[in-house]
């Protein structure tokens, strides 16, 4: 009866089998999530690190299946009747945010220990954000986009929340919870509209109306707009920003270190599928705001940044600042925009997890490391972090030859070569801006403590901490020095999305 | 039975709900009252989801509204949670109030 009635409404049956293999990595990693927190129950307060394990154990064989994926070219396509994209596209975005988060589990336990906070739902929490966030990144209808952002965001403003009794990690929470509702509800109008004058949910769908659309509506432009502002919410680009350094500084410094990467990731993988590809054709409706944000998040951005006297405030800046570098990639229409914007994200994972890993593993019992006295004279006592940390911040300030320095440039020269000079000229003039900050923070590792004063009591390095810290600094070279091997993966991404390459 | 002829008015409810939701985060400062602004955004979009499937005579804007409810009930259950959480700890329930962190 049922499968009459399923006739009777024009679908078929059951979705293939082929299907489930195209969802392989989203369901090894959903298994973790629900295994993870049925486990927790049962595990002694004691024996915890063995779920930090299991749920690196997860992300590992996950990322296996994604790379898998990568070259297992047969099964690319769409599934689920055109609402999820088994794609290299969402496979690239997969492995950069699976990477970040076993980075995160790495150096996790030490620092929740040290904090009194190590309770098991913590990875079951970062297992289902970070299934979200694969949604995110391989979705290609609107209802998956919702779903998506959703669960990343449900599972954050918990894990934002994690110190509980704390009132910066309350506060963090909410603030979080507030304008991420608020934001999720400007993405819904946007997609209620469009889904309105498209008659469609799936990208596939509203891209062939578009097209067959003469003229656009004006009500098809308020949603492409309320949709533009939810997006911008969620990867923190300026107007929208302002709750990022508060839910930034108040949230544990670990869980800080997963969102600021894995989030701007996955947000900006769907906004590039749903601008650059669906939108395509609307793209000169469109293209002044998103070019009017970019600018606008790195002017203020980087502005903020050099007044700010925490460190992770001034990180939380300079992330809006590279989400204005970033959507540059969105704003300009090429597929080495695109490519750019790609490896710009992998570039902004490696180097700011690898910062934000510094300030994770090297906060003490006490308070988080977080204002700039307290990472006063680093290098006399921790040379090798403080080296490593000072890779970062040259990377985050664009220096060669690291990572941070080909993100910008390949954004900026696809800029240049579509006539496109003044968003270029804006991003390098912002750019001088930040070397200001990101060494001020480099020199005070290697100023001398204070006389008489008693410096920060840093924790040591654990092996986990240590195998993070080479991880990311490999990353962070890797992408400065081989620079063709991630350009390459990135453009094959770039070729091989599903329904259409974006700007192709 | 919902009527064509009511479309564009169910449409423009919809528009006035979710301006009366979004000014009323903007501007109320008791986060309980944030959230329920919150809850009436997100049922302005459940009510042009519907009103826009009835016009266009297809299934997928009720299944996203049904989506929708699910998600903004599990979104509540932890805006309750965290509100809560605020006030055991002694603090006012005052949006305004939640400023620890300035730099």
């Amino acid at each position: 009866m049922t499968h009459a009635l399923m006739a009777a409404i024009g679908m078929p049956g059951f979705p293939p089998a082929e299907d489930l293999v195209r969802l392989l990595p989203v369901l090894i990693l959903s298994t973790g999530f629900v295994l993870l927190l049925l486990l927790d129950l049962v595990t002694p307060p004691s024996a915890r690190t063995a779920l930090a394990v299991l749920s690196a154990v997860f992300l590992a064989a996950t990322l296996g299946a994604v790379i898998l994926g990568w070259f297992d070219t047969a099964h690319h396509g769409l599934a689920y009747y055109g609402s999820y994209a088994y794609d290299r596209f969402g496979l690239f975005v997969d492995g950069i945010i699976l990477a970040s988060a076993l980075v995160v589990v790495l150096i996790s336990p030490g620092y929740l220990n040290r904090r009194g906070l190590h309770y098991g739902e913590y990875y079951a929490l970062i297992l289902g954000a970070t299934v979200g966030m694969m949604l995110l990144a391989a979705a290609s209808s609107l209802v998956v986009i919702f779903l998506g952002i959703e669960l990343l965001s449900v599972s954050l403003y918990i894990l934002c929340g994690f110190a509980h009794t704390e009132e910066r990690s309350q506060e963090s929470a909410l603030k979080y919870l507030m304008l991420g509702g608020f934001a999720s509800g400007f993405l819904l109008y946007g997609m209620a509209l469009v889904y309105g004058e498209t008659g469609h949910t799936t990208l596939t769908g509203i891209r062939a109306s578009l097209d067959a659309l003469h003229g656009t509506d004006s009500l098809l432009l308020i949603g492409i707009g309320l949709m533009f502002v939810g997006f911008a919410f969620k990867i923190s680009a300026a107007p929208f920003h302002t709750w990022t350094p508060d839910v930034y500084q108040g949230a544990p410094t670990s869980v800080t270190t997963f969102m600021s990467v894995t989030t701007k990731v996955a947000a900006f993988a769907a906004l590039i599928r749903v601008f650059s590809s669906t939108f395509e054709g609307t793209y000169l409706k469109w293209n002044g705001i998103v070019a009017f944000v970019a600018i606008v998040s790195m002017v203020i951005g980087n502005l903020a940044a050099l007044g700010q006297t925490s460190v992770k405030r001034m990180l939380a800046y300079s992330g809006v600042a590279q989400a204005g570098y970033m959507l540059i990639g969105v704003a300009v229409q090429s597929p080495q925009a695109t490519v750019g914007s790609l490896y710009y994200l992998a570039a902004y994972a490696a180097m700011n997890i690898g910062a934000f890993a510094v300030i994770t593993m090297m906060a003490g019992r006490g308070e988080d490391l977080d204002s700039y006295d307290s990472i006063r004279g680093l290098a006399f006592r921790r040379p090798y972090v403080a080296a490593a940390m000072g890779l970062f911040l040259f990377s985050l300030g664009g220096f060669p030859p690291t990572a941070g320095f080909f993100g910008k440039f390949f954004v900026f020269s696809a800029a240049i070569q579509h006539g496109q000079i003044a968003l270029a000229l804006w991003g390098i003039a912002t750019s001088a801006v930040s070397v200001f900050y990101y060494l001020k923070v480099g020199l005070l590792m290697y100023s001398r403590p204070r006389e008489g004063e008693a410096g920060y009591d840093w924790a040591r390095t654990t092996v986990a901490g240590s195998v993070a810290l080479a991880a990311t600094t490999a990353g962070t070279l890797v992408l400065g020095i081989f620079t063709y091997l991630i350009y390459s993966a990135a453009t094959l991404a770039q070729m091989g999305t599903f329904p259409v390459p974006p700007n192709s | 039975m919902l009527s064509i002829e009511l479309f564009p008015l169910l449409l423009g409810l919809s528009a006035a709900m979710f301006t009366v939701g979004a000014v009323g985060v903007l501007v109320r400062r008791n986060p309980l009252v944030v959230l329920m602004s919150i809850e009436l955004m997100l049922n302005a979009v459940n009510l042009a989801f519907v009103d826009y499937g009835r016009y266009l005579n297809s299934e997928d804007g009720q299944i996203f509204t049904l989506v929708v409810i699910v998600v903004a009930a599990a979104e509540a259950v932890v805006g309750l949670a965290l509100v809560s959480q605020v006030y055991r700890s002694g603090r006012e329930l005052d949006v305004d109030d939640l400023s620890e962190m300035r730099e």
